[in-house]
């Protein structure tokens, strides 16, 4: 069964580019643009992963976090954050908030790969 | 972080050097290469696009990175995978620049913040238009900082506030 995965990011540009790096792979990516969006279709849609944006109007990605693990039905959907505010501070308030690993923009591809696959199983597509 | 503001808009200038060339490697494989400040750097009546971010706290200041249209749509068909044929009118291409801006000063404000200057980012926001320049207000202090990519050039302007 394919993984589905929530890409949550207010950037177009981000969420074609979380798609294009998971296009090899056996993944649904849904998409929302904020933090709101962003728990109602982790809500609807119960993904296997989160990749969540810090920075984003009407509900940041910190946040949408704390709300997540607030949710005993949503609580253990494991979340990578990507953010282009990758300070100590930052990164600790993330961690504190229980995010499974964290990604620093600028990033390739093959990074992000590289985390999602320490938290879930990816399997290529059937050629 | 207790420096002055001339300090600190060098050092904020470096930052955003290195922040150019490490985006522009990592999301394009384009080597930005920081270049002499040409006057004349686009033809005139051309179609500019500048993404803007800024940083407010402890420090204050503005960002704007200048392309040219043609190369933001350069830009935009190598960051996303597309044809440039296949990029929807200009929203697609703002977004892109808008991103790009936002990783470059996003990150100059984690090395502010881990520096002991706390600050947050604005979201970012574009201005696309044929012969504007951005006129600071008598408390900013400017500079300027010029790259090249191949023929393409971006312009990188910093705007900084004295502290009041």
């Amino acid at each position: 069964m394919a993984l589905k995965i929530l890409s949550v990011d207010d950037s177009r540009t981000i969420r074609l580019i979380v798609t294009r790096a998971f296009k090899a792979y056996d993944c649904i990516i849904c998409e929302a643009a904020n933090g709101e969006e962003g728990l109602a279709a982790a809500a609807r849609e119960k993904p296997d992963l989160v990749i969540l944006d810090v920075t984003m109007p009407v509900m940041d990605g910190v946040t949408m976090l704390g709300k997540l693990k607030d949710d005993p039905d949503l609580k253990a959907i494991p979340v990578i954050m990507l953010t282009a505010e990758s300070s100590q501070e930052n990164v600790l308030q993330i961690s504190r908030l229980g995010v499974r690993d964290y990604l620093a923009k600028p990033f390739k591809e093959e990074q992000l790969l590289e985390k999602a696959g320490r938290v879930v199983p990816l399997v290529k597509k059937a050629a | 972080m207790n420096t002055t503001i001339p300090n600190l808009i060098d050092e904020v200038s470096d930052l955003l050097n290195i922040g150019v060339s490490e985006v522009f490697r990592t999301m394009l494989t384009l080597e930005a290469k920081p270049a002499a400040v040409l006057h004349d750097w686009h033809a005139s009546g051309e179609t500019l696009v500048a993404g803007s971010v800024g940083f407010i706290g402890d420090v204050n200041g503005v960002v704007y990175v200048h392309v040219t249209a043609g190369f933001a749509r350069k830009l935009a068909s190598r960051m996303l995978g597309l044809a440039e044929a296949e990029l929807e009118g200009d929203e697609m291409v703002n977004d892109v620049i808008g991103e790009l801006s936002n990783m470059i000063v996003g990150n100059v404000k984690s090395r502010l913040c881990d520096s002991g200057a706390p600050c947050v980012l604005t979201i970012p926001s574009i201005v696309r238009g044929q012969n504007f320049k951005i006129e600071p207000v008598h408390s900013c202090e400017r500079r300027l900082l010029a790259f090249r990519c191949d023929a393409d050039h971006i312009m990188v302007e910093l705007l900084m506030k004295h502290s009041t």
